[in-house]
């Protein structure tokens, strides 16, 4: 349950594998999140936790999550990622987010160009 | 709850709700695969947009939504899409955008990049005020956030 936050490669690289994992089935999802990482043990300031939207005079690290929605009777298979995301290194995070769900989301509809052609295609065939 | 027609839509009201609740407000992006149910043959559907032939079976259909929640007010916006072609922009410029929101980075601001630009040009010079907005704006358009796409 509480599993350490894993490195960026390795969160990908375990990304990947869940993505894989749907490809194969003809149902399921896969939810990704993204929150400000406002938990701090060390924090002893109550304004700060009072008030956490007063706080940001200094960037903060994003925490990213990713399940595959498992919950309740399934929980044994539930597959939990988590990676923290610091302010400086958001620009390569993302790059490399964006890359692993395209490559991932395979489901989705590809572009129209051949959707249009072959409705052409067809078009044609009628007339 | 409605879901967004376009995605800049969506993505202004997020930036909006992040910049109201940095702390709390969650982004998720939900991927998810579902049967098609095969159709019967009825060639007064309604939903005609798609090319439906009932006779093969059709790959499971995919659909990406996106979602800005937050837990205390309650507020949620919500797009949606089916297409494979929106998914590098949304995931990489749109959660990037609120990525850096989340993290309480400053976007590169264009404001300040028309400002450096209007002190670097002389006034004296003949250099259109357009021209130096436009250089500002492409300048700041840092992360392809500006990129609008006309879509359906």
């Amino acid at each position: 349950m509480a599993s350490a936050h894993l490195s960026q490669d390795e969160f990908f690289d375990k990304l990947g594998h869940l993505f894989n994992h749907r490809k194969g089935s003809d149902h399921g999802a896969i939810y990704l999140t993204q929150k400000r990482l406002t938990y701090d043990p060390s924090e002893k300031s109550t304004m700060a936790k009072l008030f956490p939207d007063l706080l940001p005079n200094k960037p903060l690290p994003i925490i990213v999550r990713a399940t595959n929605g498992k919950s309740k009777r399934d929980r044994s298979d539930k597959d939990k990622l988590s990676t923290v995301v610091e302010p400086h290194e958001l620009e390569a995070f993302y790059v490399r987010y964006a890359d692993v769900c395209k490559a991932g989301m395979g489901a989705l509809k590809p572009r129209d160009k051949k959707k249009s052609k072959a409705k052409a295609k067809k078009k044609k065939a009628t007339a | 709850m409605p879901y967004f027609k376009t995605s800049q839509e969506w993505l202004d009201l997020s930036v909006a709700l992040l910049e109201a609740r940095p702390s709390q407000t969650r982004v998720t992006a939900k991927y998810s695969i579902k049967p098609v149910k095969p159709r019967k043959a009825d060639p007064s559907s309604t939903s005609a947009d798609e090319s439906s032939s009932p006779s093969d079976p059709k790959p499971p259909r995919g659909s990406l939504v996106l979602k800005t929640y937050d837990p205390v007010s309650g507020v949620a916006l919500k797009y949606r899409t089916t297409k494979a072609a929106e998914v590098t922009r949304l995931m990489y410029a749109a959660m990037g955008r609120l990525g850096r929101a989340q993290a309480g980075v400053q976007d590169v601001p264009e404001e300040t990049m028309q400002d450096a630009d209007a002190v670097e040009t002389p006034q004296g010079e003949q250099t259109p005020t357009q021209q130096t907005q436009q250089q500002g704006a492409a300048g700041g358009g840092g992360g392809g956030k500006k990129k609008k796409k006309g879509k359906k």
